[in-house]
């Protein structure tokens, strides 16, 4: 009898498990959209708001309440950027500040980092510290004896010194990152190549290099967008107009508070981000793999 | 990996040769200027000077003495602990979340992640205009939510200014920490939650006995690398608030710029580069010491 009985309740529970699970799932779904709706929202607005002001005109940007779309499309705001302001030429500034750091720390520090991966030899480890905490070097401690020697050497004012300044970061990132990029290639492709009649260095650069292809742009996507995104040495080295790179150039116009400025500014702040995010687009999925593995992990 | 390197005649030359250009590299931009910070500290640069005569340890007492420094000091503190406290308990949840399947989840992720890649000249100008005291949005929705009676001065008063100079923080860096726990996340053996499952566990014992062992190294590393680098964030204060209003938001980075290159003294500028740079270590060297065990753990 009690056998019976366990039967009918062991019967019983799995339905009624099933039905409260059901409720249970469903409920969570519920809040995960919830939740998630909640987050995409809050956090995606100001660049929701930033791309849809820059298309207002003038006057409705500033009218209260705030219109939610524009009144009135207009691309007049992208036109003022490029005929009233020096806008182009901080562009091509940022571009060649960017470009050169992105450039020299990709063949200076991928060598080393093809060095520091593939030779066993004293200090080896220390070294990739070294780099690591290099990196981690407040910017306002290093700006203020580079700004001597920038002045010593007579490079205020010049887009070299820029150029300069940010491999002082950029560096360390290319050799951190792309040292545990070339951990992950096996050596013994290299080695067959080798065994092949191959030199060390053709196999490097026939075998290796290519394979670490995706690594290289990953790594110089995140070189570019920190010097891209750089401001302070730009701040201290640089006060002309020609000389000007993106975020000083308009970060001055915000200083000069005009209110009727806004709507370029927005226009201008929608033209800086473009290239960081077609870039992004590129390397979407290798971020969590490079941030996790590379920054915070190690190797 | 150290038996699989082939060492072979010539082998040291190359790595010699292949690694002298980062190092030189990292000892003129890095090294050297470290070295010189602190002998700048130590000389009276005079107005418009690159250099000075040596007075010893006496910009340090003058910074030591300062409520200047201490006021900077104190701001610090609660921009790097509001900041990476909000920006962890957002990069957990919203990491958590992201893990999970659902409809739509690419976009969600692009768009969650995305304030990390804008530039910072970007979020400022952004937020600069959503915090404006007439037209601005934030100050009209909260106004037609009930939130609050009148505008808020968001920027220009010292009650509220770092309170956004924190939110603007939050919102542009917490991609960071969504992205470092999703990896970790990512990596975690499925099995495991199956077996739990198996053996009746319920979602919250499955998180508490699974999913927080693997996270929490690499969440405390990264809140580590979080507070570093808000320790020195300069721009995003600068540009925001200039450190104002009444020095509310003269955070140690500030403070150095404006003794640096706005009253041109140098050698205090470099004492309080150099004090900032003393907490720091403490902070990295902790960073370090908890990489090495997570490493030797592997």
């Amino acid at each position: 009898m009690s056998v019976a009985m366990h039967q009918a309740a062991s019967v019983e529970t799995p339905r009624r498990h099933r039905e409260m699970t059901d409720v249970h799932f469903i409920a969570t779904r519920i809040m995960i959209y919830l939740l998630i709706l909640t987050a995409v929202s809050v956090i995606g607005f100001p660049l929701f708001w930033m791309l849809i002001s820059s298309f207002k005109s003038g006057s409705e940007l500033y009218t209260t309440p705030p219109t939610f779309l524009p009144n009135e499309w207009t691309l007049q705001n992208y036109r003022d950027l490029f005929v009233q302001t020096n806008f182009p030429i901080y562009f091509v500034n940022s571009l060649i500040v960017a470009g050169g750091a992105t450039l020299l720390s990709l063949v200076v520090g991928g060598l080393g980092a093809y060095s520091l991966s593939r030779f066993d030899f004293f200090g080896v480890g220390s070294f990739a510290r070294i780099a690591l905490l290099c990196y981690m070097l407040p910017e306002v401690l290093i700006v203020l004896p580079l700004y001597v020697y920038v002045i010593k050497l007579g490079l205020a004012d010049t887009l070299i010194s820029l150029v300069i300044a940010n491999t002082a970061f950029t560096l360390p990132l290319t050799l951190w990152f792309m040292r545990s990029y070339f951990n992950a290639i096996p050596l013994g492709l290299e080695e067959s190549a080798m065994v092949d009649g191959c030199t060390r260095l053709q196999a490097m650069w026939k075998v290796t290099v290519p394979l670490a292809i995706p690594g290289i742009v990953s790594v110089g996507v995140f070189s570019f967008n920190h010097a891209w995104n750089e401001f302070l040495f730009a701040l201290v080295f640089t006060s002309s107009e020609g000389k000007k790179v993106l975020p000083l150039g308009l970060a001055t116009w915000i200083g000069q508070d005009n209110i009727y400025s806004w709507g370029m500014l927005l226009a201008g702040a929608v033209l800086i981000t473009l290239p960081v995010m077609v870039f992004y687009l590129f390397v979407q999925r290798k971020l969590v793999v490079g941030l996790a593995e590379g920054g915070t992990k190690g190797e | 990996m150290a038996e699989a390197r082939t060492v072979q005649p010539g082998d040291r030359t190359l790595a010699y040769v292949t690694l002298m250009p980062s190092a030189a590299i990292l000892i003129l931009l890095a090294g050297v200027p470290t070295i010189t910070v602190f002998a700048i500290a130590m000389q009276d640069v005079g107005l418009g000077q690159t250099s000075g005569p040596f007075v010893g340890l006496e910009n340090y007492v003058w910074a030591l003495t300062s409520p200047d420094f201490y006021g900077a000091l104190l701001n610090t503190f609660v921009w790097v602990f509001g900041s990476v406290t909000i920006e962890m308990c957002l990069g957990l949840g919203i990491a958590l979340l992201l893990h999970r399947n659902f409809l739509g989840r690419g976009v969600a992720r692009a768009i969650l992640l995305a304030p990390y890649l804008v530039p910072t000249i970007v979020a400022v100008l952004v937020w600069r205009y959503m915090f404006h005291d007439i037209v601005g949005i934030v100050n009209y929705l909260l106004i037609e939510l009930g939130v609050i009676a009148k505008p808020l001065l968001w920027l220009s008063t010292t009650k509220w200014a770092m309170v956004s100079v924190i939110i603007v923080g939050v919102w542009k860096f917490f991609p960071f920490v969504v992205l470092a726990i999703l990896g970790i996340l990512q990596s975690i053996p499925q099995e495991q939650y199956e077996a739990a499952r198996i053996d009746g566990a319920s979602p919250f014992q499955q998180f508490w006995r699974i999913t927080l062992p693997y996270v929490l190294p690499v969440f405390i590393l990264t809140a580590l690398l979080r507070t570093i680098w808000t320790f020195h964030k300069f721009e995003i204060i600068y540009l925001l608030t200039g450190g104002g209003p009444l020095d509310a938001t003269t955070t140690l980075p500030i403070l150095v710029y404006f003794k640096g290159f706005v009253d041109f003294e140098l050698g205090r500028a470099a004492a309080i580069a150099v004090l900032t740079f003393l907490i720091l270590t403490a902070l990295i060297a902790a960073y370090f010491l908890l990489m090495r065990r997570a490493e030797a753990r592997q």
